[in-house]
């Protein structure tokens, strides 16, 4: 790795850590959304370092410029409300989690802070708009195949669970609704 | 076009689940949706135990298709224990969105979509293709559990398996990406070889093993990666719960299989001092003795499957540890053992189903009190489906621990003490399976309680009628399906 690379690499890498934290950190939605697009960008330049300059262009058109404009449309539709502050866990789990987290870190950063120099170095032409076209539309006729079945399975399983609802379900929630209100009103009695 | 004869399986529930998404779409009546999606996974399960009962040599794939694809007898078993799976649970569907006003043709969709990401996964020479049949089968079952969308729990249980399964499928691809970084290879046989050679930094090769270990371990819900499955068996309507606890735990356990055997082999990573067998090893007996200690707890008898099922998922897990001593018998027993509980679970999960109907599902043990003598025709599917699971003789699941206890024991050394812990965690299942059969001969619905009436269907009765035949088939004749498994494993090892 070159120096500048080196240099590239830690720039990116820092700040798609804080735009990570930023993102889980966050109590505003739009603020979260905008901390994910800090992350995603961030990680396209990681790409850079890595010889993948299709993906790299891909991340930013794809990512921050599709996805992040929707949850920015969604986060807008249903009102930029501050999130309800949900209940922590007891400070126990959080320690232990954060232990947790701490134990892996580190046996990931021990384990591969000595062994970069035997990483297999990618073919020639990789990361390439030909390299990857070449790649996909010559070998991975198979992978490319069943990339659009889990496509049509992920657009009917959101089908499935977002389409309006229907009269048999619009019925099971009244009749929910009028059970958890009587017993709402039965409660103050007891 | 003989070339394409070893994947004819896959093909016909790839483009079965396309026809089934347009007959939804342009039948103006409900189409029988469920006799066709039964009808085209059970033909194509059909065609692939033909092709393996035949014995004749596979043909290779075409050229174009690279190598993608396992062309294998162990492929053809999964091909066919998978859509087994998958037809009975269609069926057993039928019958229940029918009686809970529920049907929508999506939901059949989702069950051939799925099974086809089974397949693939099962199929998957190559950490792509692993990948994308994981994530295939997962998403539909995401959806098929948030399927019933008025119920709290079902969202509850989906949301959960989604986001831990969404973190283990991406660990399993950074497992992936370092054994790509350790050997330049993304298919198994070449990760296998470069393994196999020494030339890798041992390093990366472990680390990547154990995160791809992580996330299979994950899908089948081994003890400690099992915190979702209560919640998603509960939460899911009880033939999508049929349906995850046999097709989806298959096909992850045939790409153990495949990965362990094909891309893992040799002294460096399948030793019992720094390899998989004793990663394998604690979460088996975690699982076996966690999965039946919490069984024995629950109210509701299908939270008790759910635990029983990461009991059983302990099981096989032993099995597969057993396979770096034995090899053979070992995987051809876990591929017994799978069939047979494919069978087993719809067997109990479908007569679950048939217990109860519109405004009174049965779920909790006191749902069952005396079902057995107001309704034996089908209180019985579910007693030889329990005893099966049990491993109460003569059903398939007697002679499915049998062959894999019996591998830990041909294994020796401390795999024989494995079996007894085995055998000892197999006696406390005895217990809860046990008691609802007791609970369903013995006891009375308490005064004033709302009593199940089972429901009337064509279908379920069916789908029962099938599972319990080959419950009882498998357990007094295995050696035919014995055989074919044999043959499967003796294959893949070579």
């Amino acid at each position: 790795m070159t120096d500048a690379k080196f240099l590239l690499f830690f720039f990116c890498a820092a700040i798609a850590l804080a735009g990570a934290i930023g993102t889980i950190a966050s109590k505003l939605p739009l603020r979260a959304a905008m901390s994910l697009l800090v992350t995603i960008i961030a990680l396209a330049g990681l790409y850079l370092t890595l010889d993948a300059q299709l993906l790299a262009a891909i991340q930013v058109l794809v990512y921050a410029g599709a996805v992040v404009v929707l949850f920015v449309f969604v986060i807008m539709l249903i009102g930029p409300a501050p999130e309800t502050s949900s209940a922590p866990g007891s400070v126990v789990w959080r320690m232990l989690s954060l232990v947790g987290i701490a134990m892996i870190t580190a046996t990931f950063a021990f384990s591969f802070v000595d062994v970069a120099s035997t990483w297999v170095a990618p073919p020639a032409g990789f990361g390439t708009v030909r390299g990857v076209a070449g790649e996909m539309y010559t070998k991975a006729l198979v992978p490319f195949e069943i990339v659009a079945m889990t496509l049509t399975t992920a657009i009917v399983g959101a089908l499935a669970i977002a389409r309006s609802k229907t009269a048999s379900e619009l019925a099971e929630m009244k009749r929910r609704r009028v059970a958890e209100d009587a017993s709402a009103a039965a409660q103050p009695a007891e | 076009m003989s070339d394409w004869l070893s994947i004819v399986p896959l093909l016909l529930v790839a483009t079965s689940g396309l026809f089934i998404m347009l007959a939804d779409a342009f039948s103006k009546e409900k189409a029988e949706l469920a006799l066709v999606t039964a009808v085209s996974l059970g033909t194509a399960g059909l065609v692939a135990v033909g092709l393996l009962a035949s014995g004749s040599a596979l043909p290779p794939l075409p050229e174009v298709l690279g190598s993608y694809l396992a062309v294998d007898e162990l492929s053809l078993f999964f091909d066919f224990v998978i859509c087994l799976g998958g037809a009975l649970s269609a069926l057993v569907a039928g019958g229940y969105l029918r009686e809970h006003e529920l049907e929508r043709g999506e939901l059949y969709v989702l069950i051939v979509l799925a099974t086809f990401g089974a397949m693939v996964l099962a199929r998957s020479t190559d950490l792509l293709t692993l990948f994308l049949g994981l994530e295939t089968m997962s998403l539909s079952v995401y959806a098929m559990i948030a399927f019933r969308r008025t119920s709290a729990r079902a969202v509850e249980g989906a949301m959960k398996y989604f986001l831990l399964g969404s973190f283990a499928a991406a660990i399993l691809l950074f497992g992936g990406a370092l054994l790509y970084a350790a050997t330049g290879h993304t298919d198994f046989a070449g990760i296998g070889a470069k393994i196999g050679s020494g030339e890798v930094e041992p390093v990366l090769v472990l680390v990547g093993m154990l995160m791809v270990l992580a996330g299979l371990a994950f899908k089948v819900g081994a003890v400690p990666f099992h915190m979702w499955t209560p919640d998603a068996y509960e939460g899911a309507m009880t033939p999508v719960t049929g349906f995850m606890s046999v097709a989806v735990k298959a096909a992850a356990f045939a790409v153990f299989v495949r990965i362990l055997v094909v891309a893992l082999p040799g002294e460096e990573v399948a030793s019992m001092t720094s390899g998989w067998p004793p990663v394998l090893i604690f979460l088996s007996v975690l699982s076996m003795v966690y999965g039946n200690v919490a069984a024995v707890a629950q109210k509701s008898v299908k939270r008790m499957l759910a635990y029983s099922s990461i009991a059983h998922a302990g099981y096989i897990l032993l099995g597969l540890a057993a396979a770096s001593v034995v090899g053979e018998p070992a995987i051809s027993g876990v591929l017994f053992y799978l069939l047979a509980y494919t069978v087993s679970n719809i067997l109990a999960f479908g007569s679950l189903v048939m217990i109860g109907s519109r405004g009174k599902e049965a779920v909790d043990y006191d749902d069952l009190a005396g079902v057995g003598r107001r309704h034996p025709y089908v209180a019985l599917p579910f007693i030889i489906g329990v005893l099966s699971l049990m491993g109460f003789p003569p059903t398939a699941g007697f002679f499915g621990k049998y062959y894999v206890f019996n591998a830990a024991v041909q294994a020796g050394g401390g795999f024989v003490w494995l079996a007894v812990i085995g055998l000892l965690a197999s006696a406390v299942g005895a217990y809860y399976y046990l008691r609802v059969v007791v609970v369903m001969l013995m006891k009375s619905p308490a005064e004033g309680q709302v009593v199940a009436v089972p429901m009337k269907s064509g279908y379920v009765a069916s789908a029962l009628a099938m599972s319990g035949a080959a419950v009882m088939v498998f357990g007094l004749l295995p050696s035919w399906a014995l055989d074919l498994a044999i043959s499967a494993a003796q294959k893949l090892i070579g």
